[in-house]
């Protein structure tokens, strides 16, 4: 070992890697440039302005495209901050003190930066790295500072802080882990390590300043550990470590492609929840069999009118074809006064998860239902296409949702436009009183796909982000129990399938029990699938039955929870 | 001119996104639009501005519009701020 360092790990796991400055020196660049006239200079910056602020306007629109929103609106921020004239006026003011455009354009940017930095609010000074970037990045482009070369290796990205624009230039997979001198757990580059499940370590300070640029680099996530210029045991301690928690990822993915069937034959469908359909590649990666949840929020939301009917087609056929023959579950907009978006007029509400959200919007505004239903239904050209309705608490409103189906039909065969006639229409469960009348609305239904996490939350009235109250939050409670088994059981009655989506599909415990109550798809988070495989592959059914058996036996969902534990 | 008052609600203020949206709904409107918080008055249209106010989480906020859409631009600005509340907070869970 050179030198060893420890700071605070955020993220697990194990880097190895070449270290790479997240700044280029710009200080070589600065000391060369010549200045020209005063007036030149104000010129090369209005240049250098617009240039920076339309290249991140594209960036922001290229990373939301590609899924990655959080960063999307990161740099899109900075588009704005580098439009702003304010800034504009400050670095022109300061041209006229120093007749140097960079350096006018970095003492701005420091002199914002440092404003931030005095402030209270973590949040607020954790900003300050914004306008760094900002006019670190304006002033390479006068100084006509070549993007840094990466290469294909693995990298660990060190520095003090690390500008958003940097990690936005890597690609996704190449980052190995990521050293932080700044203590901030806010961070850009902290949200997106944990998005991505990267190693990251913060607040290491020393580590940040001392490592060179491609210094080999160890870290340890777990315990905040950092060695530069390792020696071969250290190395070989570390790559055992690695190793060891790449085993055990391949331990799950190697149960990628064996089916989900119990010891003794009876099969179920794992399927994956998907947010956005980048999502699919983890799906794929996890051995999802279809998608039972695509939740199409993130077309509605950033945004300051509806999507089209053909963004939304978009969407859903490059899903469904991603699918193949699997199916592929499309969970109609379930957006409500929780994140009220401008062009859907939800008021403010005191209550908006007991409010006009999700298709009791969805049947007032015919404006947002059919463009999606039709974008659904053209999909289903392209692969095995579902369509599911959320917060239904009567059977009128599925028969309602229903005639908009047809309505949507009407019109595609007036415009020419190919559908798929069999696409099956399926009831979210997930509201008390869908459940308890769930053998109605079977009648009528094409499925259902019982959503957990509300279901459970509406029938404890327990909101779990109430940290006073999390605790009570629990999907074993015998009510809950009670209620997923009516809704299976009046499936079966009426011989439509019954699947899960939420959270409680990923409890591999649950699902034994699930799959005692009769249970067909399992659909959750594409890394807990091989978990859930595992525990299915392991158990009986007649095991499963005993289970179910006792733990309804319970009148308490923690003795319920105790006992499966004590049992799986 | 229209004046209106309000609360930051939501946990972690109007720091970079938050502001970009609003500074992009602001400049929707052809009113002068301010804002006034902790005894200073700036342009809601500036982004350097509106990050620079440190609006943290129940910062008393007074906005003021003038112009031919003034009332629109309070009423949506005020509705906007408000919306961070939920919007960001549910993002945490």
């Amino acid at each position: 070992m050179k030198q060893r360092f420890t700071g605070l790990g955020v993220t697990t796991g194990v880097g190895i890697g070449k270290a790479l400055r997240a700044q280029v020196d710009l200080d070589k660049y600065l000391k060369t440039y010549i200045p020209s006239f005063v007036e030149d200079e104000k010129e090369k910056v209005d240049k250098a302005l617009s240039e920076v602020e339309s290249f991140l306007f594209d960036k922001a629109e290229e990373l939301r495209a590609d899924g990655r929103t959080e960063q999307g609106a990161i740099l899109e921020a900075h588009a704005m901050i580098v439009g702003d004239p304010v800034m504009r006026e400050n670095v022109l003011s300061k041209i006229d003190a120093t007749g140097n455009s960079p350096r006018a354009v970095l003492a701005a940017a420091e002199e914002q930066a440092k404003a931030f930095e005095e402030m209270e609010d973590e949040y607020f000074r954790a900003r300050a790295v914004d306008f760094r970037d900002v006019g670190r990045r304006i002033a390479r482009v006068i100084l006509g500072v070549p993007d840094r070369d990466v290469g294909d290796e693995p990298v660990i990205l060190c520095g003090y802080e690390i500008e958003p624009s940097v990690i936005a230039n890597i690609k996704t997979g190449q980052i190995a882990g990521i050293i932080l001198g700044a203590g901030s757990t806010t961070a850009h580059a902290v949200i997106i390590a944990k998005a991505q499940g990267i190693p990251a370590i913060v607040g290491a300070v020393d580590a940040a300043r001392a490592i060179l640029d491609e210094e080999e680099v160890l870290m340890d996530g777990d315990t905040g550990e950092i060695i530069t210029g390792p020696t071969t045991e250290e190395r070989a301690v570390y790559e055992k470590k690695a190793k060891k928690e790449e085993k055990q990822k391949e331990h799950y993915l190697a149960l990628k492609d064996l089916p989900a069937v119990t010891e003794d034959g009876r099969s179920v469908i794992l399927a994956a929840n998907i947010g956005i359909p980048s999502d699919m590649d983890f799906a794929e990666e996890y051995g999802a069999e279809g998608v039972g949840l695509f939740r199409t929020e993130f077309l509605f939301m950033g945004r300051d009118e509806l999507p089209t009917e053909d963004e939304q087609f978009e969407a859903y056929k490059n899903v469904a074809e991603k699918n193949g023959d699997k199916l592929t579950i499309i969970r109609t907009m379930d957006i409500g006064g929780d994140k009220p978006l401008s062009y859907l007029e939800i008021p403010k509400e005191e209550n908006p998860f007991l409010g006009y959200r999700a298709l009791r919007v969805s049947l007032k505004r015919k404006d947002l239902f059919l463009p999606q239903l039709k974008a659904a239904l053209r999909a289903s050209c392209y692969g095995k296409v579902a369509v599911m309705f959320p917060m239904i608490i009567n059977v009128s409103e599925f028969l309602k949702a229903k005639e908009f189906v047809d309505e949507a039909k009407v019109e595609l065969q007036a415009e020419h436009k190919d559908y798929n006639n069999d696409v099956q229409f399926g009831v979210m469960v997930e509201t008390p009183a869908a459940a308890m009348m769930a053998d109605s609305l079977a009648k009528y239904a094409d499925f259902f796909s019982i959503g957990s996490n509300d279901l459970v939350q509406y029938t404890l009235a327990v909101d779990r982000s109430n940290a006073e109250i999390a605790h009570l939050y629990n999907h074993y409670h015998p009510a809950v129990l009670r209620l997923v088994q009516n809704i299976i059981k009046a499936a079966k009655t009426h011989g439509i399938p019954a699947g899960m989506c939420g959270e409680m599909a990923s409890d591999p415990r649950a699902a034994v029990l699930l799959l005692a109550m009769g249970i067909d798809e399992l659909s959750m988070g594409a890394p807990s699938i091989p978990i859930v495989k595992e525990q299915v592959r392991r158990v009986r059914m007649d095991e499963a039955k005993v289970l179910l058996e006792k733990a309804f036996t319970f009148e308490d969902g923690e003795e319920v929870k105790r006992y499966l534990e004590g049992q799986l | 001119m229209t004046k209106d008052t309000f609360i930051i609600e939501n946990s972690t203020g109007i720091h970079a996104r938050p502001a970009s949206e609003f500074v992009k709904t602001a400049g929707k409107f052809k009113s002068k639009i301010e804002l006034t918080a902790k005894g200073r008055t700036i342009d809601a249209k500036s982004i350097i501005m509106v990050m620079g106010l440190g609006l943290t989480k129940d910062t008393e906020v007074v906005i003021t519009a003038d112009g031919a859409d003034e009332k629109t631009a309070v009423k949506e600005l005020v509705a906007l701020a408000h919306s961070f509340k939920t919007a960001e907070d549910k993002k945490k869970e």
